[in-house]
This record gives C-alpha cells, structure tokens and sequence, in this order.
C-alpha cells in the first residue's frame, strides 16, 4: 500500500510540501545545532590539549583570551626565571583583539598575539608554512607579522605585503597552513617587542606562558606561583578547561534547547498534517476497510505516508547541515551521524503519527456510508 | 441447501440522547444463493441498517445474522473483515471511489486487499472493466469519469473477488433515471450469471426488477411483492 501512500502526498500537494519543507526547516535546525555543539566542543579541546603541561598566568580577573589582562614585564621575567619551567616553551604574551566575534559566544575574528621571538612552538607547537617563514629569528625585533591561515584572509594578504596594524604597516613574512587551533588561524603573530611598540604597551605583557620540564610538575609548579604571585591568576589546563566549560555550558544548552524545539516542531506538524490528512480521508478510509482493509494495512499505509514525508523532507534537510559544517571548520558529519540526523527527524514524524494512524485505523466502515 | 443470510429476531438499537431509536424491531430474513432481492421503504425505516448488519459492517443489539450459517455477531473484527474482502461486495449510492486511483487500481485494490497475485490480478480486473463497458477507460481516474461510469467501476470493484453476495445501497440514488436504468441492467446481467444479490432502494422500478421486494417498515420485514422474470 506504498504506493497509495504516495498518492495521497500527491494528492495533496500544498499541504503535502509545507510538511516536507517543516521537517527540511526541522532536520536542518537540529543537525546545526548538533554541528555548532561539535564545533564548540572540538575548539574547546584542540585548544586546551596545546596548554597539556603549561600553565597561564595573567592578571587576576581576567578571561582567556586575556586581551584585559597586563602584568608588568619584569614580574614576567620572574616568573619565567622559576626553576623546573621549560625555557622553550616559555614566553610572555600579547593579546590584542582586532574584530570581534560575529556572534556571541565565539571567538573574535582576528587577533594580534605578541610572542618571545624563537618561542613561537609555545603557541602553536609544531606549525608548517604555507608560504613564507613558520617561526620569527631569534633576535627579531621588525614590525613584522606571520599569519594564521584564517587572519590572511581577514587582512586578504601575501607574504610580503605590509598589513596595518594598529596604523602601523606590518610587513608578513609567512602564513601559516590552516591549524587545528582557532586562535593559532585568526592570530597576526609579531615578535613582543613590536607588538608592544605597536600597541603602545611598553613594559607590559598580558600574559605569561609557562611551560613544565615534567608534566608531573604542574601542580606544583602551578602551586608555587599562585603564592608567590597572589594577585595573578594561574591558570592550568584543567583550569581551563574547567572554565570553558562553564563559558560553553549556556551557549550548547541553549543549542540544545533550539534542537529539542526543532524536533518538536517536526513532531507537532506532523501530527497536525496527518492528523488533518486522516480526517478529510475518513470516509476513503472506511471505503477501504468495508471492501476488506483490515486496522493493520490503514495503520501501515500512514505511517508510510509519514516515514516518506519525513524522508523526503528529512533528507535534504540533513544535507543543507553540510555547508554549515564546512563554515564552522568542523569534521563533516559521518554517515553515521547523517543517518543518526534523519533517523532522528523520522523519529519525530512517527511519535507524531501515532494518534492519526491509532484513529484511521480505528475508522469504522460505517464511515464510507455516513459521509454520504 | 445453506442461506447465504438468514436473519433471526435481529433488532438495533441506535443510541441517541440517552434513549434509543429502534431501527430494527426483529427482523426474520432468509436470503437464498442466486436470489435478488430489494428492500424497499421510506427514509429511516432501517433498510441502510440491515444492508449494514448483513454485510458485516455493524453488529445488532439483539439478535443474529448468520452467513452461510456462520453467526457473524461471534466473529471479531478482523473475522468479519475477512469477510467483506473475500465473501462479500459493496456498491455504495455514492461510488465511493478511491480519487487519487484510476478506474484499473480502484478495481485492483479489492483484489490486492484478498492477496491476489499480480499476473491475475491484471488479466481479472481488464476483464472486470470490459464486462462492464468500460475497457477504455482503465486509466482514467474517478474525476475524469460520469457518474454511470463511476458506478460501473464500483460494480467491477464489488465483483472482483468473485464475492458470495453483493450489497448494493441506493446504487441509482445519485444517478439520472437513464444511467440508472443502464446500471439496474448491468445488476441483472450479473444475477443473471449467478450472483446473489441485496438491493436497497426508494426506487419502486429499480425495486421491481429484484425478484422477491421486501418491504422494511417500522423496523420490520414485509413481503412486499415477488416477481417472474
């Protein structure tokens, strides 16, 4: 009975399609959501699993990125003269914002990070070019930038053009290949000095990157200079991640508030849909069941016609998910994901359907007769 | 020989308001294979409401309705579905067609519902339209077809699975006297051949052509004529 399922949606086209284009609308909503969740999540973690090891230390009060946060230069040569710390991996740190963020909750667009030159592997460990240089010379004091994949594009440079910074041309010298870290691909890196210089921010850094010899040493490490330094704030990567998830905790509830929505709109025009589709078919319904269809076969050609509009619009609706994946930077859904999308979309379709398709299948044949 | 119905003190009761309405106020009525009969009465007297008990599509307040000596009031649902799909064919006053099927697949759906297999299924419904005239216009949907033409369909529809009997209700009722004639024809055609048939009309001709007119009156069963053709 597929196929009189599939003449009924005919049948009915206008009414058939605004229920297509609600569970498109519906699917589209959800696998978005699901897309931004797992976008948050893997920034998150990509991020914080470079801090395994290191410890931030910035101005108390401040968030990270600290573009608040200043601490004069020589308390950040004292805390980079502390024993056990890893010399390479440690260096003090600019953070300036260029543009903010498009949205609320996400990271700023563009950002300038000042950096020890030599010392840039603290920041982004081990980063190829793409064109031009990957790491400043050690002795490099210029106004020279190196860019993240996504800030060339920001500033729509080459290596060798000179960007403006702060009014001031800043010529690149490399762009790095795209990175896993979102702040690594919108940073413009410059050596400290020049950023200091730039931003007028002389004898200050905003924060002080502090690498372990022993990962085992954090703690302590950790430990000692939040006594030494009381009004800093010391911050681990269990801090942090600590504190991203309280920051990601309302943005992904509320994703997850707008998924939920999502599949309860689909569930509830459905519902309608069907509900309105039995009612206007009763007296077919009851032509059907007094020339011999028995409860079982009207039940099962509503639900196809359920399942085949929760497909069609289902499917199209999880493949417009997939541009939003691609802007987002995430990993594309897998199949399985993708399947898990529409499955759940057809979930909705069939909770919906239940009460239509209980009541035609409850049609009494009389019905053919009444409606005369 | 079996009745194909045979009725014993069948009553119905229709709730309403707290009371009931008699519509039926025991019925006696032997139906016998290869009869014709018509049941004949004013609006309300409950001729609809037998057509319905004896076509197991409702079931009595009192009494039994008993199919080939089978007690339909002891059949569950899907018993008695069974029945109406393999034992017994509709034509309804309003055709009753299924509007997104052309003529061929509201013929073929009857057969699809017994499990009929595809192959036989083509060659019983093609056959089904030409035997009632309408072998040119299998693929032409309910919309695209008159009102004579639709009946027809529906006549083809409630003889497919080669039914023991045929109910019609009104089955002239929304037709002009010309295609109704032309329908009452092709019903005798088919008693002719064997088929035993149930007929409820207002039409003193149409009833006129059955052989035994039974006369429904305040809710019970007359013999209102019997006929020589």
């Amino acid at each position: 009975m597929i196929d009189l399922a599939f003449k009924n949606i005919l049948a009915c086209k206008t009414r058939s399609l605004l229920c297509i284009l609600a569970v498109m609308v519906s699917v589209y909503l959800n696998g978005s959501t699901a897309t931004m969740n797992n976008w948050m999540y893997t920034t998150m973690t990509s991020e914080l699993a470079r801090y395994m090891g290191k410890i931030y230390v910035q101005q108390g009060g401040s968030s990270y990125p600290p573009f608040d946060s200043s601490i004069a230069e020589t308390t950040a040569q004292e805390i980079l003269a502390h024993n056990d710390l890893n010399v390479a991996q440690s260096t003090p740190l600019i953070f300036v914002r260029l543009a903010r963020a498009m949205m609320p909750f996400m990271p700023a667009q563009a950002m300038v990070i000042g950096v020890a030159p030599g010392k840039e592997s603290a920041l982004w460990g081990r980063a190829e070019p793409a064109s031009g240089v990957g790491a400043f010379a050690s002795d490099e004091r210029g106004d020279v930038a190196i860019l993240g994949d996504k800030a060339a594009g920001y500033f729509s440079a080459r290596v060798g053009d000179d960007i403006p910074i702060n009014n001031t041309p800043v010529r690149v010298i490399g762009i790095l290949q795209k990175s896993s870290m979102d702040s690594v691909n919108i940073a413009a890196v410059v050596p400290l000095a020049s950023a200091q210089r730039i931003f007028a921010k002389e004898g200050t850094v905003s924060a002080v990157l502090v690498g372990a010899q022993d990962v085992n040493n954090v703690p302590t490490i950790a430990d000692t200079l939040k006594r030494d330094y009381p009004l800093l704030q010391v911050v681990t990567q269990d801090d942090m991640l600590k504190d991203a998830q309280a920051v990601l905790k309302m943005p992904m509830l509320y994703m997850s508030v707008m998924s939920l929505t999502a599949f309860v709109v689909a569930f509830a025009v459905i519902m309608s849909t069907m509900v309105m589709a039995v009612f206007e078919r009763t007296r077919e319904i009851g032509t059907l069941r007094a020339i011999g269809a028995d409860a079982r076969t009207i039940l099962v050609t509503v639900f196809a016609e359920i399942v085949i509009l929760t497909l069609v619009g289902g499917i199209p609706g999880a493949i417009l998910t997939l541009p939003m994946a691609t802007v987002m930077n995430t990993i594309l859904p897998s199949p399985a994901q993708f399947a898990q999308i529409v499955l759940l979309a057809v979930v909705a379709g069939a909770l919906g359907g239940l009460y239509p398709a209980w009541r035609a299948a409850r049609v009494n044949p009389l019905e053919a007769l009444r409606y005369e | 020989m079996t009745p194909i119905i045979e009725t014993h003190d069948l009553w119905k009761i229709h709730p309403m308001d707290g009371t009931g309405v008699e519509a039926l106020r025991g019925v006696n009525l032997r139906v016998e294979p290869g009869e014709f009969i018509a049941l004949v009465g004013p609006s309300g007297s409950g001729k609809s409401t037998l057509l319905h008990l004896i076509g197991a599509m409702d079931t009595p307040t009192r009494g039994e309705v008993l199919f080939e000596g089978k007690n339909l009031t002891a059949l569950s649902d899907g018993e008695r579905t069974q029945l109406r799909c393999h034992e017994i064919g509709f034509v309804f006053q309003t055709f009753n067609l299924l509007p997104t099927l052309t003529a061929f697949q509201n013929v073929e759906i009857a057969l699809r519902l017994a499990g009929v297999s595809s192959r036989e299924r083509t060659a019983r419904v093609q056959g089904l339209l030409t035997q009632v005239g309408l072998g040119a216009r299998t693929n032409h949907l309910p919309k695209q077809l008159s009102g004579g033409e639709r009946q027809r369909v529906a006549i083809a529809r409630a003889l497919a699975n080669h039914p023991k009997l045929l109910l019609a209700d009104e089955p002239t009722g929304n037709l002009d006297s010309v295609t109704g004639e032309e329908i009452v024809a092709l019903l005798e055609e088919v008693h002719c051949a064997g088929q035993t048939i149930v007929l409820v009309t207002h039409n003193a001709t149409v009833a006129m052509k059955a052989r035994r007119v039974l006369q429904i009156k305040d809710g019970q069963a007359r013999l209102a004529a019997e006929t020589i053709h």
